[in-house]
């Protein structure tokens, strides 16, 4: 069943235009497939990402740590 | 009153015309509630408003008394049993004026683009760093989701439940609250059972705390036993994860898109998101009221679990007191159950682009539903493990939580302030400000933490001991 069929079984008269007129254009599911542009990190944020990054391992490294020494 | 049509006429960026959009059964739903707002905003009075409120709230308390999970709950309790009534009353109110900074930008984010946190993040940045962030989430999640299972459990035991009932009524309810397929219903049905944690405020007055102490600890932010210790900092670090982590972010902001908030309801999204701070920081304070009485009573709750709390509250509470305690612990556990494990197939929905929406009906969000009945399915079985170090696993959820938290705020602080996908609605210079603070507090904690585990005698020398 194609998603147009699937339409005409649930709307009733007149619904179509209610939902057209109570949604904001980006809220219907089938248009959010439309992609938003990418957008290209400057230096600055990648260095502040990649910061976080290797923050997060290290951090988790440590608990990893605090686990086994809390195990033994 | 419906809103004014969109101008479907003058499509834009190559989007279809009015004619060809196809509706789904999601798009239905969720435009018969918008039908709902719109009528209610196009009333004046104090009712309409009031109607406008109950009809937008739901995301922000949701998410509030969410984290208010087993775990948060459990680190509450920890901390009023090991530090008693002082620092940690103002500062886990301070966690809280935290959260609603973070989550606060969540709701506009969502109003704005109608977009989830997720799929924002892969779209905007690339699939390099939107995996990062969402293994980030789904390890986190579903670590949180094991410790749910746990509270439950532990809780539920004080009632003489055999753990494998307990969780299976866990399993039970969670998956009976999305049998309704529609947003709203599964939205009210979870409000109703996150309304339980508020619990803890009787059990709190049956406590009879010194309210002296407490307005004492307000005021001073004192005392604080054994100073600096590294038992301090796991503390420390699990009530700051009791109340911001990344889970949070992709909820609200999912849950936000789901409900159908647009730019006009942003003031209600904030008013929702305070509103549930202010219940959840009530719920966490009275829990950790009710527990310095252990502290009071020199009794060591260094290894409790949620029924052993109950139990050695009892003498000092009674049995309706620490009955309540129980349960309170039980209904955090549920509540976080179903918003976690919401927010990890919101999530997988919007990076796989399968349709993702609590409106959906079963056969059209199989995916979906599939990753959410899964994941909590798989946690659940985890906690049936017998011999599992189940309080280690609680308090270090939390402290994971924290130290993934500032990555996850660096993408939502370059999301809220992305001109091209926010418009007018970019952060105001003082709330970047306030959301810079938050990640270097949170850094600073983490690697504060970091010192302490590597060299646990560094804060003993630091005092000059």
């Amino acid at each position: 069943m194609t998603a147009k069929e699937l339409e005409q079984l649930i709307l009733a008269p007149g619904e179509r235009e209610l939902i057209l007129s109570s949604l904001e254009r980006d809220q219907l599911a089938g248009l959010k497939k439309r992609e938003i542009p990418r957008r290209h990190l400057k230096g600055p944020e990648l260095l502040v990402l990649w910061s976080l990054r290797i923050y997060l391992l290290f951090m988790l490294a440590v608990v990893l740590y605090q686990v086994l020494h809390g195990a033994h | 009153m419906p809103e004014a049509p969109t101008p479907w006429d003058s499509p834009r960026n190559g989007a279809s015309s009015a004619a060809d959009v196809v509706i789904t059964h999601e798009d239905v739903d969720r435009g018969h509630d918008r039908v709902k707002v719109s009528a209610a905003r196009a009333k004046g009075g104090i009712f309409s408003q009031a109607r406008l409120l109950w009809l937008l709230l739901g995301p922000g308390v949701l998410v509030m008394l969410g984290e208010n999970d087993g775990p948060s709950m459990l680190s509450y309790a920890a901390t009023g049993a090991q530090f008693g009534i002082g620092f940690f009353l103002p500062f886990v109110v301070l966690t809280f004026g935290m959260a609603i900074i973070v989550q606060e930008m969540t709701v506009r984010l969502g109003s704005a683009t109608h977009r989830g946190h997720a799929e924002l993040i892969f779209e905007r940045f690339g699939p390099f760093w939107g995996w990062f962030s969402l293994v980030d989430l789904g390890v986190g999640n579903f670590l949180t989701l094991i410790t749910e299972f746990i509270a439950i459990r532990a809780g539920l035991g004080f009632f003489g439940v055999p753990p494998w009932a307990g969780v299976l009524c866990a399993l039970v309810l969670l998956y009976s609250a999305l049998l309704t397929h529609r947003y709203w219903t599964w939205e009210r049905i979870t409000l109703a059972i996150a309304a339980g944690n508020l619990v803890f405020v009787p059990v709190a007055l049956l406590a009879h705390p010194d309210w002296h102490a407490v307005g004492h600890a307000f005021g001073t932010w004192k005392p604080l036993p054994g100073g600096l210790t590294q038992g301090f900092l796991i503390i420390l670090l699990a009530d700051i994860g009791a109340t911001v982590t990344p889970w949070m972010l992709f909820f609200q902001q999912s849950a936000t898109v789901d409900k159908g908030l647009t730019r006009k309801d942003i003031r209600f999204g904030r008013i929702d998101t305070v509103l549930g701070a202010i219940l959840a920081t009530a719920a966490a304070v009275a829990t950790m009221l009710v527990t310095s009485l252990l502290f009071t009573h020199h009794m060591s709750a260094e290894n409790f679990q949620a029924a052993e709390f109950a139990q050695a509250l009892r003498p000092l509470i009674g049995r309706v007191g620490a009955s309540l305690f129980a349960l309170g612990i039980v209904e955090a556990g549920m509540v976080a159950c179903v918003t976690i494990s919401t927010s990890s197939a919101y999530a997988f929905g919007e990076v796989a682009r399968r349709p993702h929406s609590l409106n959906l009906p079963i056969g059209q969000g199989r995916a979906f539903y599939s990753v959410l009945y899964l994941c909590a399915a798989v946690a659940a079985a985890i906690v049936l493990i017998p011999g599992l170090p189940l309080v280690y696993v609680v308090l270090l959820v939390n402290v994971i939580a924290v130290l993934a938290m500032p990555p996850a705020l660096v993408f939502l602080y370059l999301l809220v302030n992305d001109r091209e996908i926010m418009g007018d609605l970019v952060s105001p210079g003082w709330a970047n400000a306030l959301a810079t603070l938050v990640v270097v507090l949170l850094t600073g904690a983490g690697v504060l933490f970091g010192v302490s585990v590597i060299a646990p005698h560094f804060f003993a020398l630091l005092a000059g001991k």
